[in-house]
Formats: structure tokens, sequence, C-alpha cells
């Protein structure tokens, strides 16, 4: 064989022996994972994950917006602090994501970890922190989106008023329309009103909750997370 | 070593023996092709770095220019890519046409299939970049750009390899430039092609297709444009010293040390995450194994040039050898950072954007910019018109790049520590990364000063407005004044 018959027959090796450790071998080892589930007296019960493909529209904002630049949706084992800050009772594991489409795990932490974010328990504020919103629900996630500061003071987020809508109340003021401080209030007879997009996103937000025990996961942190 | 270097100077006759106007044709025969990919990246770098440094502003200001298609979360891709893709790849592009003819000592004819690819190439940047700002991203760190943009990318990339296989001729013993730009050159098609197909295909399922993409992107940095940085300075560390190369067969064995190592470090980016533990002890491995070869290239180059007159004066030289120095501290803390006990509290804090700046904007971009500094003379048949001008996009480029990268890692550093740390609040993290981010935006202002005063020199040079060809311009040196 020739030198560069040798070279590139080497190159070749390299490029094989990289795709089979660092993608063949990830996916036969977790390219099997299914769902877990409870059996009793043949009835299955407690199966989770399930393909939850109500919110694919609101995922799709998500995404496009591009939400997972500054938020992850990863929960660090014990080692990290995560747990600790509200973000999940467990850490996420492989099967978490079973049943996602190029899952956002996201690319930094500029924002809070959203994994559980539509879980009741979730926080990012420590638990005595008096100016912790006492829920987090879509009226309060709406609000956030389309002001950021008029919810968290310190809030670092950009404002999404591309989501939302400014019209005119005919009749009946909308039970979505925002319910804003009065300075950010629009003109009288006028209501501020997500569009189908922050309406998805939102639903989206709120489907978010990976806290179902898992055997791999390890133990399941009670609420209140707790302390050292 | 005697053995050694007669051997890489026989093989450096060898190369010189193709004769002078034999050069001269290959450089006519590619200068339209390798012009019009120096002429796009140079574009590319401009519009990568305003993205950047709008996305720099917004860290600072959330309400500025708060389009929505200018989202952070938009901004921040797009720039990545423009710049990885844009500018660095369209670059080492170039670079790579100039260097396989050069070394092969021809230049196979129907180039216009290479200029048909680089145009392509561009399209598909274009359509990536303007899809990102446009919502139209995948949520897969480093290959943003959609499916079909990466395939016209793809295209015009054959296009251009197409050709290159016709050009490449190897001597007897390849030379260490040849094997580092053509082992560049096939990994990227090879994993840009594997990587977006088995995504797109939904071949795998759940969290490894962001191992995937993890492997399809580290590829773009470890296995395209670092080998073609390091085989661009094997090429042009010998040529403008004169001197032959310190040692072949230790370059050669820290060429295969280098392909195997960085094809397996991909998932450092992921430690901490939902993947087993096997696989960030690898790449931890890997990244540490990955020292040896990049440390000892740029030793071996720096061997070859010491002593040299020429080290001081020469843009090229100046520009590899910083480009080769970031690229070593950049690669230290890489492996540093693939570490399990610092992956954990460094990942997902602003670390890994400043480790990759370093190795991206610090190190291949300067060594990109060196290549430009010797290849254009060449092609325009004229010399740089300024060196006050190159010494103003040195210092610019120089000390906005290595701010950049070290506010951010400074940063990483100060919020990963507090991250960890359960006492401090999350806003009490945030406060902490955040009051290092001026330096990010100042960075931009010197590398905005640094690139607008390159641009305008390849513009010149492109239009072959410069110094009489003959005398290469030189940088003045202290010893002048």
């Amino acid at each position: 064989m020739s030198r560069s018959g040798t070279y590139f027959t080497g190159l070749l090796g390299c490029f094989a022996l990289s795709f089979g450790v660092a993608v063949l071998a990830p996916h036969l080892q977790l390219g099997p994972l299914s769902p877990s589930f409870k059996e009793e007296d043949g009835q299955i019960s407690e199966i989770y994950p399930i393909a939850n493909t109500s919110v694919t529209a609101g995922r799709e904002v998500y995404v496009s917006q591009g939400c997972q630049a500054c938020h992850s949706q990863v929960v660090q084992g014990p080692e990290a602090a995560d747990i600790e800050r509200g973000w999940g009772v467990r850490r996420t594991v492989a099967r978490d994501y079973l049943f996602e489409e190029q899952p956002v795990v996201g690319a930094s932490r500029l924002g809070p970890d959203l994994t559980n974010v539509g879980s009741s328990t979730w926080r990012n504020e420590p638990e005595a922190d008096i100016h912790r919103p006492a829920k987090r629900d879509a009226a309060w996630q709406l609000l956030h989106l389309y002001h950021p500061t008029a919810v968290i003071d310190s809030s670092v987020m950009p404002a999404y008023p591309h989501l939302f809508q400014k019209r005119k109340v005919s009749g009946q003021p909308s039970p979505l329309a925002l319910n804003l401080p009065t300075k950010l209030e629009p003109e009288p007879g006028y209501e501020i009103v997500p569009t189908p997009d922050g309406k998805a996103l939102v639903a989206y937000l709120g489907s978010l909750d990976r806290s179902h025990p898992l055997k791999e996961a390890g133990a399941i942190a009670k609420a209140p997370a707790a302390k050292k | 070593m005697t053995e050694v270097a007669s051997h890489t100077a026989a093989s450096h006759t060898a190369e010189a023996g193709h004769a002078a106007e034999n050069r001269s044709a290959i450089d006519a025969a590619v200068r339209p092709v390798v012009v019009s990919l120096f002429l796009s990246a140079v574009g590319w770098l401009l519009l990568s770095s305003l993205l950047s440094a709008i996305a720099a502003v917004k860290l600072q200001w959330p309400g500025f220019l708060n389009y929505s298609f200018l989202t952070y979360g938009r901004v921040v891709p797009a720039a990545d890519g423009a710049f990885t893709f844009g500018w660095c790849s369209t670059a080492c592009l170039g670079v790579a046409i100039w260097v396989v003819s050069r070394l092969s000592g021809r230049a196979a004819p129907g180039v216009k299939i290479a200029s048909f690819g680089a145009f392509l190439w561009n399209g598909g940047v274009l359509l990536g970049v303007v899809s990102v700002l446009l919502g139209r991203l995948r949520p897969l760190n480093g290959i943003e750009f959609p499916f079909g943009a990466f395939l016209i990318m793809f295209l015009g990339l054959c296009a251009i390899v197409m050709w290159l296989a016709i050009t490449f001729r190897s001597e007897e013993q390849m030379s260490l430039s040849m094997m580092f730009v053509v082992g560049g050159v096939a990994w990227l098609g090879w994993s840009l092609f594997t990587g977006n197909l088995l995504i797109e295909l939904n071949a795998v399922r759940g969290i490894v297709q962001q191992i995937l993409a993890a492997w399809t992107a580290s590829g773009v940095l470890w296995l395209w444009i670092v080998p073609v940085a390091l085989g661009t300075a094997y090429f042009l560390v010998p040529k403008v010293t004169g001197s032959p190369l310190f040692s072949g067969p230790i370059g050669r064995a820290f060429f295969w040390l280098y392909f195997i190592t960085a094809g397996l470090v991909s998932f450092s980016r992921l430690s901490g995450g939902p993947v087993p533990l096997w696989m960030v002890s690898v790449s931890a491995a890997c990244g540490i194994l990955l020292l040896v070869p990049v440390l000892g290239t740029a030793y071996n180059l720096l061997a070859t040039a010491r002593g040299s007159s020429v080290l001081g004066t020469s843009p090229s030289m100046r520009f590899v050898f910083f480009g080769l120095g970031i690229l070593s501290v950049g690669t230290l803390l890489f492996a540093v950072s693939g570490l399990r006990s610092f992956g954990y509290s460094l990942h997902f804090t602003m670390f890994d954007f400043g480790v990759r700046a370093l190795l991206l904007q610090g190190g291949a971009t300067m060594v990109l910019f060196g290549a430009i500094y010797y290849i254009m003379p060449r092609l325009s048949g004229c010399e740089w018109l300024s060196s006050s001008l190159v010494s103003f996009h040195f210092l610019g480029s120089a000390y906005g790049s290595s701010l950049g990268s070290a506010t951010l890692i400074v940063s990483g550093l100060a919020a990963g520590s507090a991250l960890g740390d359960p006492e401090s609040s999350f806003s009490q993290v945030l406060e902490l990364a955040y009051s290092y981010y001026w330096g990010r935006t100042l960075s931009y202002i010197l590398l905005f000063a640094g690139y607008l005063a390159f641009a305008l020199h390849f513009l010149l040079m492109a239009v072959r407005i410069g110094q009489p060809a003959g005398e290469a311009t030189l940088l003045r040196t202290q010893n002048e004044h």
C-alpha cells in the first residue's frame, strides 16, 4: 500500500473509532431504554415518560425563540446544588428525554433551569425569600414573558412583546388579558392578550415536570429540599 | 536529529523542486476561488462580530434592539454559526485549496467546480444565519442551522472536495501540512454528513440526539478548524523562516495521537448531564491526552523557527505563533474543564463559551490571518500596503480576543463556584457573572477596530493595490526605533 493509502486508511480508522465510541456505543446503551411502569395484578400503571403531543406547538415556540440559549433543562446530581435550589427533586437521566425529538438541554444558565418549571414545587429563590412569587401559574408566566421586571425586580430576561397583542376590548375582557401594573396598562378600552404562540409557550412551560421517581435517578429529595 | 533534518530537508527540496513558474501558474489558477473564499470569509467575520457585539450589549441591557429576529437566543447561535461556518470554515477552505495545490505541485483543471462549491457553501451559511434569525433553528449546540442549510453547505463542500481530490498528489512521504489539512477536510465532510443526516432521519432518539449533535459540533472545532490551522502552521513556519522542520517523525506521531484523541472529546460538554459516567470519563481522559499533540506540535514549530531573524518582523509568523500559543492555552483549559470535578460546576456557565472563543477567535482565527498575510501577496502579485495597518490589526485582534475570552472564563469560574453553593441565591450567581460582562462588550470595540483595519487592507490587496512585489512588507521591531 502506498504511503497515502496508509494515511487514508488510518484516517478512516480514527473516524470509525470516534463514531463507534462517541455515537454508536451511547446509541447501543441508551437506545433500548423504554418507559418505566408499575405492574400489579397484571395491571400496568404509572407509565413514565409519556409522549406529550399536546404541547408540541409550545415547544416549537420555545426553541424558535431561542429560550435554550439561557435556560437549561437538566437537573444535575447531588454534586451540584440544583436540587437544593428548588429546580427539581432528583437529577435528570436519559430516560426523561425518551420521547423528545432533539431534547432542549440548553446551552447556558443565564436564567434558571426549567426542567420542572411546571411543577408546583419549583422555585428559583431561597425557601425563605419574601420576594418569592407565591405561585408561578399560567397568568404569572404570561406576565413574566410580557414584562419580566414586572414580576421579578432583578430579572435580566428580555421581554417578549411580540408574543402578545394589544386589542380593543369588545364586550367582556378576555380571561387571558394580562393583569398589568398601572404604569404598563394599555389605554382604557384596550387589553393585552397573548398570541397563539404566547399561549402555546406558556402551556409548554406548564407541562414541564420531570419529577416522577426513577430508580436510576437516585433518591427523591423531600420538599422543602433538605438543608445540609 | 541529523537524519530527521536531512529527511525533511530532502522533502522540502523536492517540494521546492516544482519550478517557480509552476508555483505562479498554480497561484494564477486558484486565485479566483481562493480570493473569493477569503473575501466572503472576511464578510462573515465582520457580520458575526457585529451579531456577537449585539449579543454582548444585550447581556448588559436586555432591552437593547428588542426585535423578535434579534432576540438574544437567536442572535447568539446566528453569530456563532456565522463565525464558525462563515469566517473560520470559509477561510479554512480557501487555505486548504491553496495549500493542497501548492503541495501537490499542480492545480487540476476545472477550478470553476471549486468556485461553484464555494458559492454553494456561502449560500448554505447565509441560509443558516437568516433561518436562525427568523426562528428556524435546532436546539443543538454548535449546529443550530436547519438541516437544509447544512445540506447546501455539504453539496458545496462536495464540489470543493471533488476538485481537491483530482488535484491531490502526494510525495512518497506525505508532508505534515498535507496530513493535517486533508485530514480536516475529510473529517468535515464525513461528520457534517453523518451527524446531520442521522439527526434529520431520527436514526437515534432522545438524549442520544444531543450526544450525536455534540459529536458533530465537536468535530467541526477539533477535527476541521484546528487541524487546518495546525497544518497551515506546518506549511508556513519552515517556508517563512527558511529552516527545515525540527522533527518530522515526532510531528507524524503527534498527528495520529491528535486525530485519535480529538475524536473522543465530544462528551466533555455533557458532563453532569443525563449521560452515563463512562462517556464523561472517556472525554476527560482524551482531553488530557489531546494536550500532548497540541503542545507537541506548537513546540515542534517553535523549535523550527527558533533563532530565525524573520520571527519578529514577519506578519504571518507573528499571527501564527500568537495563534499557536492561544490554541495551547485553550486546549489546556478545555482539558481541565472536562474533568468531572470541574465540569459539574463550570458546565452551563460562560466558561465553555470562553474556552471556545479562545480556541476559535484567539487561536485558529489568528493562524488563519497569518495564512492570509502569506498567501494574498502570492495571489495578487503585490505586497501588503502598510505595516502599520498590520500591526494595528494584530493589536486589536490579539487584545480583543484575549480580553473577551478572559472575561468569559473568569465570569464562568465565578458563576460556577457560586452556582455550586446552595447558600448563594440564583440572582446572586447572575450578579456575580454579570459583573464581568463589561469586558466582553469592550473587547468587541478592540476586535472591530482590528478587523476593520484587516478588511480594508484585504480589499486593497484583492484589487491589487499594495507595495510593489518582491520585498515582503515586514513589521518594524523595537530595535529600529
